[in-house]
């Protein structure tokens, strides 16, 4: 049995121009190595390629040069399908059927019999946050239901890996942390998600591994510990009371308000030659804060454009 | 613990799910009930006009009946067939649809058997009328279900060739090459006839007969002057019809289902 949930390698796929003139790069030979039970952010910004590599993987598209492999089965062939839940970027679903009609519909094309659905379904829109409202018919759902909706077809089979195309587009604040706090007990279930965002303050919050696209390549990928050195970047001094007026020597005033002041300072070494300036002009310490690397800084270094 | 049917029980499971669900489309969508209703409006008026006009009216409500009932469902046939893959692929349905463990083939066949069932059920509901009818008016012969049978067998063949251009061209386009081979269908043999004595050379007589033989032929399936004359169908024609259409449909789902298999879902 495989070790790593997704394998990708040198995958590769072109689309044709508007009105079949030319041809667009959407993938130039992405790798992916995603191991078992981890939570994985597919990162890059719009038309990056992250939904081509999705659709690729969920065997929507065929790739013009490459392979994929799903659980060690190639994407492509049913077998790799059986044992993944895929959710695609803003889900369209049949509005003529209630919420419970298409799990159950979608529970059937995995070969669940009426009395496995008759348990599952009530179950999955509970966790979902969808409770009471599997008799509703799709078209009064709202854009975040439907996202709950689409989650829980992609759990309707017990997926081991779960493929989720952008799962926070569409939700408030409180649906967010909802669909993190599943996703992290889909992990603790010992189930792999891998999920696309752009939404890079979420996926710090709860990937364990992300990869980097841009312009249809992987630029960075591994461990967010690893990624981001735990390095501090630099410190914000807060202050007030400092009567002196003159410019300081050292660190660079980034607010000065009300008598109270917020020195950026980049040593760790200067912040305490501040500090002692500061104590001896009188003036009070109000916080001293570390600023580390964020997956935001580490994102906009990789992309092009991005460290401007 | 729950078990999954495998292997061809979990494909024949998942194939009627995917037709379930195109005949739960359809019953639930207004257009369906528009269409029943004009049937029906159009069926009490062949009845109206048999009351206006000289002879027997049995026979001319069968003769209206039979050619309304079929013109409202290879109607249905084409303006729902024509939408069967296209509408999954533009309104994005089809990316859950497929990316579970079943094969696009037997999408097309589900969507296939779905569409059968509804024209089965509307064909049914539209005869059990006429057959009120005839019977208010003590003209009643269960003769119109087989003509109803005839009629079932060219919507299975105008359904293929309106799934086969929604799974690789637009509505529009489907529309359009489904009512010309609608409407080829039920002039080819006449204009094989009047042009193959035109056509010179042995080489150019075997390629319009060829030709002829691509294009489906809906007259071997039409049986409505042999019921409005009470003449016996006779066996070996409805076995003909019945080959005829299992071939021309295989034909042109394999042809759906190899086309759609290569089709990238953008």
């Amino acid at each position: 049995m495989s070790s790593l949930a997704i394998e990708v390698k040198d995958l590769a796929k072109t689309f044709k121009g508007h009105l079949s003139i030319g041809r667009i790069h959407a993938l130039r030979g992405v790798d992916l190595a995603v191991p078992t039970g981890v939570i994985y952010g597919f990162l890059g910004p719009n038309g990056a390629g992250k939904t081509t590599t999705l659709k690729v993987m969920a065997g929507l598209l065929k790739p013009d040069r490459g392979e994929a492999k799903l659980l060690g089965v190639p994407v492509g062939e049913k077998r790799a399908r059986e044992r993944i839940g895929f959710l695609p970027e803003t889900p369209y679903f049949y509005d003529y059927l209630t919420g419970a009609e298409l799990l159950m519909f979608f529970g059937r094309l995995h070969g669940l019999g009426k009395a496995a659905l008759a348990e599952k379904v009530p179950a999955l829109l509970r966790i979902v946050g969808l409770e009471g409202k599997g008799d509703l018919p799709l078209r009064k759902y709202s854009k975040g239901m439907l996202q709950r909706v689409g989650l829980a077809q992609a759990l309707i089979n017990e997926p081991e890996l779960i493929i989720l195309d952008e799962p926070m587009s569409g939700l408030d604040p409180i649906g967010r942390r909802e669909i993190r706090d599943l996703i992290l007990s889909l992990r603790a279930e010992g189930k792999t998600v891998f999920f696309s965002s752009h939404i890079l303050a979420d996926a710090e919050m709860i990937c364990d591994e992300v990869a980097i696209l841009a312009s249809g390549r992987v630029v960075s990928q591994g461990s967010l510990e690893k990624l981001l050195s735990g390095e501090v970047r630099f410190w914000d001094v807060s202050l007030s009371g400092w009567s002196a007026e003159a410019p300081l020597a050292i660190g660079q005033v980034v607010t000065r308000h009300d008598g109270q002041l917020l020195v950026r300072v980049q040593l760790e070494d200067d912040v305490q030659t501040l500090l002692d300036a500061a104590r001896s002009a009188g003036a009070r310490i109000l916080a001293v804060t570390p600023h580390k690397a964020s997956l935001e800084d580490l994102f906009m270094s990789q992309i092009p454009g991005g460290a401007k | 613990m729950t078990t999954t049917p495998k292997g061809l029980s979990l494909g024949w499971a998942q194939t009627r799910a995917l037709a379930a669900n195109t005949f739960r489309e359809s019953v639930r969508s207004r257009v369906f009930y528009i269409l029943m209703a004009f049937a029906v409006a159009m069926l009490l008026f062949s009845a109206v006009m048999s009351l206006l006009t000289i002879g027997s009216r049995a026979k001319i409500i069968i003769d209206l009946g039979l050619t309304v009932t079929s013109f409202i469902t290879v109607m249905t046939a084409i303006f729902v067939g024509i939408g069967l893959i296209y509408t999954e692929v533009e309104k994005k349905t089809i990316y859950n649809v497929l990316s579970k463990p079943l094969g696009r083939a037997q999408f097309i066949i589900g969507r296939y058997i779905g569409m059968m069932a509804v024209l089965a059920v509307n064909l049914f509901a539209m005869l059990a009328l006429l057959g009120l009818l005839l019977l208010l008016f003590k003209g009643f012969t269960w003769k119109i279900f087989a003509a109803g049978g005839f009629i079932y067998l060219e919507l299975a063949i105008l359904t293929a060739i309106a799934l086969f251009f929604s799974s690789v061209t637009s509505p529009v386009i489907s529309a359009i090459c489904t009512m010309a081979f609608y409407i080829v269908g039920h002039t080819s043999s006449a204009l094989l006839e009047s042009l193959a004595p035109r056509i010179s050379g042995p080489l150019g007589k075997k390629a319009a007969v060829w030709f002829f033989h691509l294009l489906p032929d809906l007259n071997v399936l039409n049986v409505t002057n042999l019921i409005s004359y009470d003449i016996p169908i006779a066996h070996g024609f409805t076995a003909r019809a019945i080959i005829y259409t299992a071939a021309y449909v295989t034909l042109l789902l394999t042809a759906a289902c190899m086309a759609f298999s290569r089709r990238d879902l953008v």
